[in-house]
């Protein structure tokens, strides 16, 4: 293909149509660009700003005026410093469960019948295409102290009482694995697509055994999928908001619900977009370490 | 096993919402339609479910066209440039959806426009472009550009070439591009929430708020629509892009 496209342009660029497709290639771009320098660049410069004002007593924005009273108002908050520290233990905490258990659920997919893999991929899909109000709302009707697990271990005399899943980090992790497990499963799904299967038969032939050709055939095909649903559950449970607060309790406060605390309760606009932009930059430096990483190991690029 | 975990709860709001009692329990003590009725006659539900609507069907205009026009553009740039627009593309995806949601609040807050149907529009097109993008990219991918050529040698102008070449060939990506779009603004929820208002709120938004106050039980009924919703248009698209395909490129 690259070869077709450089004798098309070499054509091209003997006559006027070089400037043409220029132009033509700047006028495909400029909705896109356009839009995202509206909705996205200029906003987030904004917010740097908005971070970066005076704090106020009556609340909201002190135009015009330019501290870091935000950033140290981080720093002093022994609250925010707490919060951060869990938050990254959490997104930790959760990327590898999710990595963990959406590999093996991809693997599941990969090797079953035909059928087995259209359900759990459709399974899938509509799991990720779920809005998480209502994720979220059903996995709370499900482990909530009264909630259907509960009642079905309760009356089997499984427990005596009911387990506390929920308002709590046990619900906080339940809830989050629900919102990125979907997307770790099809990054690595579209991963072992790329593999021959025959390769796990020829393994077997020659006397592995299936834990040892998943192992050592899978496993490496997979890395760079799983690295790339590692990073999505990273960047999402970092800046996880609706699952904290739907099961998780007070003591499970992570940034984004701080973030949101501040502004729509305290209205204290400097530190809210402080540490929104922190948050930000956090993730997207994991991000780039991750991919980095990704790269020289030779995986697969993009989302 | 995780199939059950990922997909139960779900099913037990399904059938929550045909319950006759107002507490969620499982089994339901009586089967009844109560709540549809309920819902249906709710004006805050179908002010709601009008507003999804609308943002979906902005985002899916803006997404798709955005989104289909770069990813033709694309192919005419060196690789540097390339490789810069698809991190400005798709970076909006890995930023926490607070935090884009708090900064077009303050930003669209500005010129007033915080809870306008294109505050919502324009958060939703932030995650359902670069979507689009890259599908529409993957089908371009799969197409022949010498085809476009001879269309071209052959005296067809650029948009005529587009409509009457390039498009029949990607269109099972156009169309999986423009699902995709609907489907993410249907369900998107944490942006919303900032940057919507009473009166532009959308079914999400709506269904946390009640969430908040108490258990209600639309919310089991509207979950259980929204879920249909979003299984009609996924199998839509499995039907006409393949379900693989359509797994494999979002």
């Amino acid at each position: 293909m690259s070869g077709v496209d450089a004798a098309g342009s070499e054509r091209r660029s003997l006559g006027l149509l070089s400037v043409d497709e220029t132009t033509r290639t700047r006028l495909l771009l400029a909705p896109l660009l356009l839009f995202d320098l509206l909705v996205f660049v200029v906003p987030m410069g904004y917010l740097v700003r908005v971070s970066l004002t005076e704090r106020s007593t009556g609340g909201a924005l002190v135009r015009g005026t330019w501290s870091v009273e935000g950033y140290r108002f981080l720093l002093d908050s022994s609250v925010v410093v707490g919060v951060f520290g869990f938050t990254m233990a959490f997104a930790v905490g959760t990327t590898l469960l999710a990595v963990a258990v959406g590999s093996l659920y991809a693997y599941a997919a990969w090797r079953g019948s035909r059928l087995t893999r259209t359900v759990l991929l459709a399974g899938v899909v509509m799991s990720m295409f779920t809005t998480l109000v209502v994720k979220l709302f059903a996995a709370l009707v499900v482990f909530s102290p009264e909630g259907v697990l509960n009642d079905v271990l309760l009356a089997g005399g499984l427990v005596g009482e009911p387990l506390s899943l929920v308002n709590n980090e046990v619900g906080l992790v339940l809830g989050q694995l629900y919102v990125v497990v979907p997307y770790v499963v099809l990054s690595v799904y579209s991963t072992l697509t790329a593999l021959d299967d025959s390769l796990v038969e020829a393994a077997a032939d020659l006397g592995a055994t299936p834990v040892r050709a998943a192992r050592e055939v899978v496993l490496p095909h997979a890395l760079p999928g799983m690295a790339v649903g590692g990073v999505i559950a990273f960047a999402w449970s970092a800046g996880a908001f609706t699952a904290p607060i739907l099961l998780g309790s007070l003591g499970e406060r992570t940034v984004a619900v701080e973030v949101n605390n501040l502004l729509q309760q305290q209205f204290d606009y400097p530190p809210a977009a402080a540490l929104a932009v922190v948050l930000t930059l956090v993730v997207l430096v994991v991000l780039a370490v991750g991919l980095y990483g990704l790269r020289r190991y030779g995986g697969a690029d993009g989302v | 096993m995780l199939f059950a975990f990922l997909l139960a709860p779900i099913a037990v709001v399904a059938v929550t919402s045909f319950s006759t009692t107002g507490a969620v329990a499982v089994p339901p003590p009586g089967l009844s339609t109560r709540w549809y009725e309920a819902l249906l006659a709710s004006a805050r539900w179908q002010r709601a479910a009008l507003n999804s609507l609308i943002a979906a069907g902005g985002t899916t205009l803006l997404a798709t066209v955005a989104g289909t026009a770069a990813a033709l553009a694309v192919n005419g740039l060196d690789d540097r440039r390339e490789a810069v627009v698809l991190g400005l593309t798709v970076l909006p995806l890995l930023v926490p959806g607070v935090v884009l949601g708090v900064s077009l609040l303050v930003f669209l807050g500005e010129f007033g426009l915080q809870q306008t149907y294109l505050a919502v529009v324009a958060a939703h097109s932030l995650w359902a472009t670069p979507l689009a993008f890259s599908v529409v990219r993957a089908s371009l991918s799969r197409f022949d550009p010498r085809l476009r050529e001879a269309a071209l040698d052959l005296g067809a102008s650029r948009p005529r070439a587009f409509v009457e070449v390039v498009a029949p060939n990607v269109r099972s990506g156009l169309f999986a591009a423009a699902l995709i779009a609907f489907v993410v603004s249907l369900q998107e929820f944490v942006m919303t929430l900032f940057v919507s208002g009473p009166d532009t709120r959308t079914v999400p938004v709506l269904a946390w708020n009640s969430l908040r106050g108490s258990v209600d039980p639309i919310v089991s009924v509207v979950s259980t629509l929204l879920v249909v919703t979003v299984v009609l248009v996924v199998a839509v698209g499995a039907v006409v892009a393949g379900l693989e395909r359509f797994a494999t490129d979002t």
